[in-house]
């Protein structure tokens, strides 16, 4: 049976105002509030909040591989687990992992791979466990980016972090970081991330209808962005032990 | 104390049990103390209601969302609460990937027993419409960390998610299922505040709210579930057997307590208006 | 139990003057001065050869013309000549297989856990027997990439403990436990009256008086755990200890 108030899909993306429905310019993020060392058993943790996006990310390892055949003898395995709960969306889900969280899960896993130094850990694993408790678009964008958050938590040496986010167009117009609703009811969808050793991007998917003019100042726009979202990370790590420095130094022991 | 495995140290063993029967724990708490209790609730904007709770660094965070169905043939006037919990991965090395195993299985089982019954969830206002439709309430519980005592830490966060919760009331009309405007909250669904127990026991001392070493070590646990003047549930578990005059103990210790913890923690500030 | 033997190479690091409180993340760039620097532990020369550039989260430090990253996380890796606290976790008829708080377990042969008979004017070897469970002192002999680490219990202070608790802590912060010369641990002795043991991978064996000492200790060590990055915590933990033995209604 259908639920009693179904989910809104607005006609206009767009208010009189020229601004997006929840209020952005074209090109601003929405608000970003990210956090280290939450979960205390992981190695390393993250928890993210992007728009209503609640993302908690955890790493363990290395540690031994399970089931066995998948450890490779001459370098180390990067496994990630992308999982959404069952109360993530509008709609209840269902709590197995289906086809669409497994295909984001490679796909993180691809990108986060290239800043890790997998050679150095021969015959074991690091497991990223991600864990969306509330989505509202951009989920393997804000996964992604909190899931590096972990790892450099974690103490895995790591040639940079990785920052994601994703571009798209709605109502005609080229906008940076969509939302749930964005997503759904937009043209074109433009998810990627960067990695800041190379300044490269390990991961992209184009879905929608662009130019090629649009698709090119999309990326470019992106770039930007993701500078803005590599400072949050940077500053969410260093935050960790700056507010200690600050509190010890101000004279309370 | 020493990272979390399978195997614990036999010196761990030895410490807790012998400070135990001093009646000291090595966080400082009483034998009958619960460890510090912190609730979140309405924090997940896609679900109808929610709630965080942290018991001691045990985290649990449960979601309620709803569906419309067809009742069971046998209680055509009353909806569904079914509840359902995940023991993440990432809430400790010693949970693994995959579908609910015998831990996830137990504590979505005990919570249900505890909360359940005693007619806490209003099922009968649950209903649109007889033998039609009826409301379909999930209650999933998800573990972000385990530090010992998943069931009591589940518990309260299942009750407040209920208590947060606003549903959108539905009426058929014409055989269509149409919405009011308004919305059921936790009045509607809760009527009673039953709270679970649980009690750990290592040789002949029995204590409160086991951490995540006294749990490891435990021989037996019993979880018992009580409302103002009532138990509504009682479960055995472990290998540790309880004598009779025990349980007595236990069932009169946890009305008390009961009573105490639940006037401290005044659940129902956490329902939601409008 | 005294914990003399040291590795001195670690213990200076957190206090040195060379290290600086910058606290630096992983793709940071720690300088562009190639000419006159070098990439040291925890760092990495890029591509282009043009800037040395951090691969943990951690300190920056500067020692000679070496740039270091002082690492504030991170898990233990297993190097001969360690000491490490060991947890019995399997056993079968020609070794012990130990938990080292390390990607491996560790191998423990019963040839390297034998100690002279204790019975006057005898020269008889005999192997100590372990169960599943027992916390045991240990050295690291060998750890390779292709093979298990491997265990012995011969030695001084090396050995099966009987009594007290183990704690575990982040790796890295394991040399701000013991200090500068052991200045760190030495005043936790003092100060709590308990034995402690501390090892290179990360865990820490304590016994003290009592409960409450050791409730004290634990939460000492938990502070230096997470205050290891800042300066005059030697000091800082003193007074710490001092102000909870009077909250706590301690002598």
């Amino acid at each position: 049976m259908p639920l009693i108030i179904n989910d809104v899909y607005p006609e206009k993306l767009f208010r009189e105002d020229g601004k997006r429905l929840d209020g952005r310019e074209k090109n601003e993020l929405r608000p970003i509030k990210m956090e280290v060392g939450v979960i205390s058993n992981a190695d390393g943790s993250a928890y993210l909040e992007w728009g209503n996006n609640k993302i908690y990310a955890a790493v363990y390892g290395p540690r031994e591989v399970h089931p066995h055949h998948l450890a490779k003898p001459d370098k180390g395995i990067l496994r990630v687990f992308y999982r959404m709960a069952t109360f993530s969306v509008f709609e209840r889900k269902r709590p197995a992992p289906g086809r669409r969280e497994k295909e984001i899960s490679m796909i993180i896993t691809d990108c986060l791979e290239p800043v890790l130094f997998l050679e150095l850990y021969p015959g074991t694993a690091f497991e990223v466990f991600i864990e969306v408790m509330d989505a509202d678009g951009g989920t393997r964008c804000a996964s992604t980016t909190v899931a590096a958050l972990a790892l450099a938590d974690a103490g895995v040496p790591m040639r940079s972090l990785v920052s994601s986010l994703a571009v798209g167009k709605i109502d005609g117009q080229l906008v940076t970081d969509l939302s749930g609703i964005e997503d759904k009811a937009g043209e074109a969808d433009l998810p990627c991330a960067i990695t800041w050793f190379n300044e490269e991007l390990s991961l992209l998917q184009f879905d929608g209808d662009m130019s090629i003019d649009e698709l090119n100042e999309s990326l470019l726009n992106a770039r930007k962005a993701l500078d803005e979202i590599h400072q949050l990370q940077l500053i969410a790590l260093k935050r960790k032990y700056t507010s200690i420095l600050e509190e010890v130094e101000g004279g309370e022991s | 104390m020493m990272n979390i495995k399978r195997v614990i140290s036999t010196i761990e063993k030895d410490y807790i049990s012998e400070n135990l029967k001093k009646g000291k724990r090595i966080d400082g708490r009483d034998i009958w103390e619960y460890r510090k209790i912190d609730i979140s609730h309405d924090i997940i904007k896609s679900a109808e209601g929610s709630a965080e709770v942290k018991l001691g660094e045990t985290d649990i965070i449960t979601g309620i969302k709803y569906d419309v169905g067809e009742p069971f043939p046998d209680l055509p006037d009353e909806g569904v609460c079914t509840i359902m919990a995940e023991l993440l991965p990432l809430a400790s090395p010693l949970f693994e990937r995959g579908p609910p195993d015998e831990q996830s299985i137990e504590l979505a089982r005990v919570v249900d027993r505890g909360i359940r019954h005693a007619d806490c969830i209003q099922t009968k206002k649950l209903c649109i419409k007889e033998n039609e439709a009826v409301y379909i309430i999930f209650v999933d519980m998800f573990v972000m960390n385990y530090a010992g005592n998943l069931i009591d830490a589940g518990g309260i966060s299942a009750l407040t998610a209920l208590i947060s919760s606003r549903i959108p009331e539905g009426v058929m009309k014409d055989g269509n299922l149409e919405w009011t405007g308004n919305y059921l909250n936790g009045k509607d669904l809760v009527k009673e505040l039953p709270l679970i127990m649980t009690f750990g026991k290592i040789g002949d001392i029995i204590f409160l709210d086991p951490n995540l070493a006294e749990e490891l070590v435990c021989e037996g646990r019993i979880s018992i579930s009580v409302t103002k003047d009532k138990i509504v549930s009682i479960q055995k578990s472990g290998v540790a057997t309880f004598s009779i005059e025990e349980i007595q103990g236990l069932i009169k210790r946890s009305m008390e307590l009961g009573r105490e913890i639940r006037d401290k923690l005044d659940l129902w500030q956490y329902k939601v208006d409008k | 139990m005294e914990n003399d033997e040291i590795e001195s190479e670690e213990l200076d690091e957190f206090e040195s003057d060379e290290t600086n409180r910058e606290i630096v993340v992983p793709g940071e760039v720690l300088t562009e001065d190639v000419e006159n620097y070098n990439p040291g532990r925890g760092t990495l020369l890029n591509k282009d050869k043009n800037k040395i550039i951090a691969l943990n989260i951690g300190l920056k430090q500067i020692k000679k013309n070496y740039i270091n990253v002082i690492p504030l996380r991170g898990f233990y890796t297993a190097r001969p000549g360690d000491k490490v606290i060991a947890l019995v976790v399997d056993k079968n008829p020609v070794k012990y297989k130990c938990d080292i708080n390390a990607k491996d377990i560790a191998i423990l042969k019963p040839k390297n856990t034998v100690r002279r008979g204790k019975i006057r004017g005898s020269r008889s070897m005999e192997a100590e027997e372990f169960d599943i469970g027992d916390i045991l002192v240990a050295k690291i002999i060998s750890a390779d990439r292709l093979n298990m680490p491997e265990l012995t219990l011969v030695g001084k202070y090396l050995g099966k403990k009987e009594n007290g608790i183990v704690i575990s802590i982040d790796p890295p912060k394991i040399p701000r436990v013991i200090g500068r010369n052991g200045s760190m641990i030495k005043l936790l002795k003092n100060l709590t009256k308990c034995n402690i043991f501390v090892t290179q991978n990360g865990r820490i064996w304590i016994k003290g008086e009592s409960i409450e000492y050791e409730r004290l200790l634990i939460d000492a060590i938990e502070k230096i755990e997470r205050e290891a990055h800042t300066v005059g915590l030697t000091d800082r933990m003193s007074q710490y200890i001092e102000n909870e033995k009077q909250k706590r209604g301690m002598k």
